[in-house]
C-alpha cells in the first residue's frame, strides 16, 4: 500500500486518488460493495431429492407450528 | 462515492478498509502483545451471538430449570447445547469469511428468490416474537427496581437507537460487547447462593439425577436447546462477519471468538441454574415466575445485592438481545431485498436497513405495553419455536457450507458434516418428541415416560 487511509467516516468523494487506491488495496476484491453488487453468486439447480427435503422440512415446520398453537389454545382454555 | 481505477468506492468501503488496515498492520508485527491485539481486533461476532442468545427467555428458561429440577441432568445438558451451538456457528464463520456475504443473501442467490424470501420470513416472524420477549425481560428486570414499564421499554428502545448513531460497525460492536459482558452478573449471584460444589461436579460428570420423561420435562429440554441454538444466530454471525470484513485469513480467530463466546455464555447459563437451585432445594414453586419474581424469591438465599444483580442480569439479557436480534433482521432484509445493509452506513445511505432495525424493535416494544396481551404464552413458546424452525435453516447452512463453488477448499470436512447432521437429528428428534408430548402424551410411556 502506498499510503495509509487517513480519513474515516467520510464519503469516497472527499478522498484523494492515493487514498482511494489504498482503500482498494486494503480490501479483497469481492469485499468492495460495487463489485459485490455486480457479481452475485450464481444460482444452483436443486436436485429432485433436495427439493423433496426442502418441502418435507417446510411441512414439518408448519405441522409443528400447529402443535404449538394447539398447546397455547389448550393452555388458554 | 468516488471512483478509483474504475472501481466505485463507498463510505462503507472506506470504514471497512480502515478496520482491515489495523488488522494487517497488527498481523505484520510479532510477539504476544501483537497476537493479543489481533485477537482484540478480530473478536466480536462470536461473543455477541453467544451472549446475545443468553437473552430474556433463555435466562428465564435456565432459571426455571434450576428452580424446578435443581442441580442434575440439565447442567451437562446445557453444556452440550453450547457444544451444538459451536458446531453450527463455526460453519457461519467459514461461510462469512469465504464469501463476504450474509446468510440470507447466499440463500437468495444460490437457491433462488422463493427460498430466499421464505427463509427471511421465517426469520422475521421468529425474531419479532423473540424481540417481544426481550422487552418483557427488560420491563421485568427494571420493574424490580421500581421503574415503570413505559419508562423501561421506551428507555431500552432509545439505548438501541443511540448505539446505532455512530454509524460505524466497530463502535457499535464494542459498545454492545461491553454491555454483553454484564451477562456474567449471574456468576456472582450463583456464588452468593453458596452452591454445593460437589453436587455440581457430580451432576456434570454423571448427568444425574435424571428427571425422567414427561411433557413438562420435554418442554424444558426444548426451551434449553432453543436458549442456545436458534436461526437468528446463523443470520447474525455470518452477516456480522461480512460487515466486519473478516477474510479467510481470520477464520482461526473467528473460531476462537465463537468458542470464547460459547464459554462465557455457558458459564452465565450454568450460573443461572445454580443460582436458582436453592428454590428447588426449599420446595418453592416457580412454575409461572417471571424475571422480577425470580429475583424476589431468591432474596432469602442470595441477599439484597444478589437479587438486584439477578434483576439487572435479566435487563441486560433482554437489552443486548434486542440489539443483536433486530440487527439480524435488518441484515437479512437488506440482503434479500438488495438494499444497502451495514452498520458502517450513514443513515441517509442505509435508510431501509436502519428503519427495519428501529421499527421492528419499536413494534415489539409497543406490543409489550398494550394492557391485557397474554405475553406469558409468547415467553413460553418462543424458545420452542426457535428449535422447530432450526432444521430448515440448518439444511440451507449445511448445503452452503458444502458448496465447493462458493467455498472452494473451505468446504466442511467429513467429521464436521457428521457433527452438523447429528445436531439436525437432535433438533428434529426433540421437536418430534415435543409434538408427541402435546398431541399424544400417553405415548411417552412407551419410552419410559410418566
Amino acid at each position: 500500500m502506498d499510503r495509509p487511509i487517513t480519513s474515516e467516516g467520510v464519503d469516497g468523494a472527499s478522498l484523494n486518488e492515493q487514498e482511494l487506491a489504498a482503500v482498494v488495496a486494503s480490501l479483497e476484491p469481492d469485499q468492495i460493495i460495487s463489485t459485490k453488487e455486480k457479481h452475485h453468486c450464481p444460482r444452483r439447480k436443486l436436485t429432485r431429492m433436495e427439493v423433496i427435503i426442502f418441502w418435507s422440512l417446510r411441512a414439518y415446520l408448519i405441522f409443528m407450528f400447529g402443535v404449538v398453537l394447539y398447546q397455547i389454545l389448550s393452555g388458554v382454555r | 462515492m468516488a471512483i478509483s481505477g474504475g472501481v466505485v468506492i463507498t463510505h462503507e468501503d472506506i470504514d471497512r478498509a480502515h478496520d482491515r488496515d489495523r488488522v494487517s498492520e497488527t498481523r505484520a508485527r510479532r510477539g504476544p502483545w501483537s497476537r493479543a491485539r489481533l485477537l482484540w481486533l478480530l473478536v466480536g461476532p462470536g461473543i455477541l451471538v453467544m451472549l446475545g442468545e443468553n437473552d430474556g427467555p433463555s435466562m428465564l428458561s435456565y432459571a426455571a430449570t434450576g428452580a424446578r429440577f435443581g442441580l442434575g441432568f440439565f447442567l451437562p445438558f446445557v453444556v452440550l447445547t453450547f457444544v451444538m451451538a459451536c458446531v453450527v456457528q463455526e460453519m457461519t464463520v467459514r461461510l462469512g469469511a469465504a464469501t463476504h456475504r450474509g446468510h440470507a443473501e447466499l440463500i437468495f442467490d444460490r437457491f433462488g428468490p422463493f427460498w430466499g424470501w421464505f427463509s427471511m420470513a421465517d426469520l422475521m416472524v421468529g425474531n419479532f416474537l423473540t424481540l417481544v420477549t426481550e422487552f418483557i425481560a427488560i420491563r421485568a428486570g427494571l420493574g424490580y427496581f421500581g421503574v415503570r414499564p413505559a419508562v423501561s421499554v421506551l428507555g431500552a428502545w432509545l439505548v438501541l437507537f443511540v448505539a446505532l448513531m455512530a454509524h460505524r460497525y466497530w463502535t457499535w460492536e464494542r459498545i454492545t460487547l461491553v454491555a454483553a459482558m454484564f451477562n456474567l452478573v449471574f456468576v456472582p449471584v450463583a456464588l452468593l447462593s453458596h452452591p454445593h460444589w460437589s453436587a455440581i461436579g457430580s451432576a456434570l460428570v454423571t448427568w444425574k439425577p435424571f428427571p425422567g420423561v414427561s411433557p413438562e420435562i420435554i418442554l424444558i429440554v426444548l426451551s434449553n436447546i432453543g436458549a442456545t441454538v436458534t436461526p437468528w444466530m446463523l443470520f447474525f454471525q455470518q452477516s456480522a462477519i461480512a460487515d466486519k470484513g473478516l477474510t479467510t485469513h481470520d477464520i482461526r480467530f473467528g473460531r476462537i471468538d465463537t468458542l470464547l463466546g460459547a464459554t462465557l455464555a455457558a458459564l452465565a447459563a450454568l450460573a443461572t441454574i445454580v443460582a436458582t437451585a436453592p428454590l428447588f432445594a426449599h420446595g418453592m414453586s416457580a412454575g409461572n415466575f417471571e424475571a422480577a419474581e425470580f429475583a424476589q424469591a431468591l432474596r432469602p438465599f442470595v441477599g439484597r445485592w444478589g437479587s438486584a444483580l439477578f434483576a439487572l442480569g435479566m435487563f441486560e439479557a433482554g437489552m443486548v438481545a434486542a440489539v443483536t436480534i433486530s440487527t439480524s433482521s435488518a441484515y437479512a432484509f437488506g440482503e434479500v431485498a438488495h438494499r444497502p445493509h451495514s452498520l458502517n452506513l450513514p443513515f441517509q445511505q442505509g435508510k431501509s436497513f436502519y428503519l427495519v432495525l428501529i421499527l421492528e424493535a419499536a413494534a415489539a416494544a409497543g406490543l409489550v405495553l398494550i394492557p391485557g396481551i397474554p405475553l406469558v404464552y409468547i415467553v413460553l413458546v418462543v424458545n420452542v419455536i426457535a428449535v422447530l424452525a432450526m432444521p430448515p435453516a440448518l439444511l440451507f447452512l449445511y448445503m452452503l457450507v458444502n458448496d465447493r463453488e462458493i467455498m472452494g477448499d473451505l468446504v466442511s470436512p467429513w467429521w464436521a458434516n457428521i457433527l452438523a447432521l447429528a445436531v439436525v437429528a437432535v433438533l428434529v428428534g426433540a421437536g418430534l418428541l415435543f409434538g408427541v408430548s402435546v398431541v399424544a402424551p400417553h405415548l411417552l410411556t412407551l419410552i419410559g415416560g410418566k
